[in-house]
């Protein structure tokens, strides 16, 4: 027990790699054109914000599809960043490595469970 | 009784790194960017996620932020964002045509043509989205 990355006895690692490489490939799709639309064309107003109003939201988010899609668009990117930063922090040789483990999958996880509550609840 | 390789004691080879390793080398540099762009990805899920919330809470919030959102320092860092979002998606589809190998027959398809499907796939399906979104 050093407190390091053992990659051979590690039995959960499959798993959490799994989720870092589904959500690189939303990340990689599906990422830029939100970040386009939400933080560059809306506020930059290259579009009518009238097309992108609240209204037009509340239109969108009320289909049971866009709801899926958001929340696949939502969680799983976080579970690639956290494996990302994870991995990142031990080559920045920020250890031991089970706390930040724990930390950036936890942040994943509850950001995952907020997202669902959000899309079937709340909205 | 011990064996060897066993002992509690044994010899962890634990290279000295200096925080600043990265700085040294184009491609270590290019490394760490690229590890860089999943922060930026990740701020944004979770900005995104905050903007969903408040458009549950009703016009004035979600207007509030949206008003946030269009200070000059907001379009900034989301200006960066993007910039390392598609730096992401760039490195991303180099690696994964440089894993997938796809066979048909004899014929090996190059990974420069890999890239260039999955990065045309990637345009067709933003160009969607955003028509979708803006309701076109």
């Amino acid at each position: 027990m050093n407190g390091g990355v053992n990659y051979r006895r590690d039995t959960k690692e499959p798993f959490w790699w799994g989720m870092f490489s589904a959500g690189g490939v939303v990340a990689a799709l599906l990422v830029p054109i939100h970040i386009l639309l939400d933080g560059l064309a809306i506020p930059l107003a290259w579009i009518d914000p009238g097309d992108v109003g609240y209204g037009r939201m509340q239109a969108l988010t009320g289909s049971p599809l866009v709801r899926g899609y958001l929340f696949v668009l939502l969680a799983m990117p976080l579970f690639h960043a956290a494996h990302r930063i994870r991995f990142t922090l031990y080559e920045l040789g920020i250890r031991p490595h089970m706390p930040v483990a724990v930390l950036c999958y936890g942040v994943a996880l509850a950001g995952t469970a907020a997202s669902a509550w959000l899309l079937l609840v709340l909205l | 009784m011990s064996h060897p390789g066993t002992s509690t004691s044994s010899k962890v080879y634990r290279p000295e790194m200096s925080a600043t390793w990265w700085l040294k080398s184009r491609s270590y540099f290019l490394f760490m960017m690229r590890e860089l762009s999943s922060v930026f990805i990740a701020l944004f899920v979770l900005v995104y996620l905050y903007e969903l919330f408040l458009l549950s809470k009703g016009p004035e919030a979600y207007g509030d932020l949206r008003e946030s959102l269009s200070r000059p320092g907001a379009v900034a860092l989301y200006g960066v964002a993007f910039l390392f979002a598609v730096y992401h998606t760039v490195t991303w589809f180099q690696a994964a045509s440089k894993i997938q190998v796809l066979r048909l027959g004899d014929w090996t398809m190059p990974g420069w043509m890999m890239l260039a499907g999955a990065l045309g796939a990637w345009i067709v399906i933003s160009a969607a989205v955003a028509a979708y979104f803006l309701g076109a």
